[in-house]
């Protein structure tokens, strides 16, 4: 769980979006339990009440479910988890659209070139 | 909670402290930031009533500071207090004496943590682990809050990250911390508040997490917004 924080966005939101790249990759599998609040603080070394605001936003966002005296588990619900991983893709493809449309280059090639791009980088990613 | 109330300090005619307002919550770490001599040290000793201050207020949960506090509160100085020819253990018998708030199995929990030798004497520790034994003797103490003055100060890298997960570690959880520094690098994640110092006045008292959250400005960003002139 090393996490390379940045200091200018909330490190709450940071590490939410941390738990929603898990999800997204299959890296935390539905239903599957997550470390307590102190463990996730001391392992991510963080404060502990930012540990336990990004579990209170990703309880809201319905990602995470506690029960009573039981340690916090990732969500099984299909639609929930479904739009985490677009939500994850929407973002990451308006962040390239952005810088990409300042270079001002024609659709078709810039499709092409992502296409060989991403099936020549395709391995390396884990 | 810590409320310091337009608190001022003179040292002959030199003025320190020009009316210092601050809170510090439990639960909650603080931290006050200053270049050298801005005073941080004597607001800590005047938490304390380590030095008499000459105007304002010191109110710890509401009350002034009497001589059951020190059961409640405890200061970690920058150097160590207990004597260079005892051994760690003999130094954690003489809190043990001193304090009914002592507590034994902190202490052998926090000499695990830091991996110190209870027989070793302490005028022949290095420095990073005088720093440690240090800090184990405040934080074995069952208080509700602890006062460090620049623990992580002239301190190797190694030494300072474990100074620095004890702080998102149980052994902090729930109590209400004040630590100074002037360094707030590699601890920005670690802290709740933030109070700027300079000349004698607190410049910015904010939260870490809103500053980024509201203005996406790091701890630094602000500093340097303060602290330009």
């Amino acid at each position: 769980m090393n996490v390379n924080f940045n200091n200018r966005d909330p490190v709450y939101l940071q590490i939410v979006r941390y738990f929603k790249e898990k999800i997204a990759v299959g890296g935390l599998k539905p239903g599957e339990e997550i470390p307590s609040r102190r463990e996730l603080a001391n392992r991510m070394k963080v404060n502990p009440n930012t540990a336990q605001r990004a579990y209170k936003e990703m309880e809201e966002q319905g990602l995470i479910y506690t029960e009573k005296n039981h340690p916090s588990r990732i969500t099984s619900d299909k639609v929930t988890l479904g739009k985490v991983r677009d939500e994850l893709l929407a973002e990451a493809v308006d962040m390239f659209v952005t810088s990409v449309r300042s270079i001002n280059v024609p659709v078709e090639e810039l499709l092409d070139l992502v296409k060989v791009k991403y099936t020549a980088n395709g391995d390396k990613e884990d | 909670m810590i409320e310091v109330k337009s608190v001022e300090k003179k040292y002959a005619r030199k003025k320190i402290l020009k009316g210092v307002s601050f809170t510090a919550n439990k639960g909650e770490i603080t931290c006050l930031i200053g270049i050298n001599g801005v005073g941080k040290t004597t607001i800590l000793n005047a938490i304390m009533a380590l030095t008499p201050i000459n105007k304002g207020q010191i109110l710890i949960d509401g009350e002034p500071l009497t001589k059951n506090s020190f059961e409640k509160i405890t200061f970690i100085p920058d150097t160590i207090t207990m004597l260079p020819h005892m051994k760690i253990a003999e130094a954690m018998e003489f809190m043990n004496d001193f304090y009914t708030c002592w507590n034994q199995e902190r202490a052998n929990e926090l000499l695990g943590f830091f991996r110190l030798d209870p027989n070793e004497r302490i005028s022949s520790l290095s420095k990073g682990n005088t720093a440690k034994v240090n800090l184990l003797l405040g934080l074995a103490l069952d208080v509700d809050y602890v006062l460090m003055d620049e623990p992580f100060s002239g301190i190797d890298m190694f030494s300072r990250e474990d100074i620095a997960n004890v702080f998102t570690s149980h052994l902090i959880e729930n109590r209400g911390v004040i630590i100074t520094t002037h360094e707030v690098g590699d601890i920005e994640h670690l802290i709740d508040k933030v109070v700027l110092l300079d000349d004698g006045i607190v410049r910015k008292e904010f939260s870490a997490e809103q500053a980024r959250e509201n203005e996406g400005k790091s701890v630094i960003d602000v500093m340097r917004e303060v602290y330009q002139r």
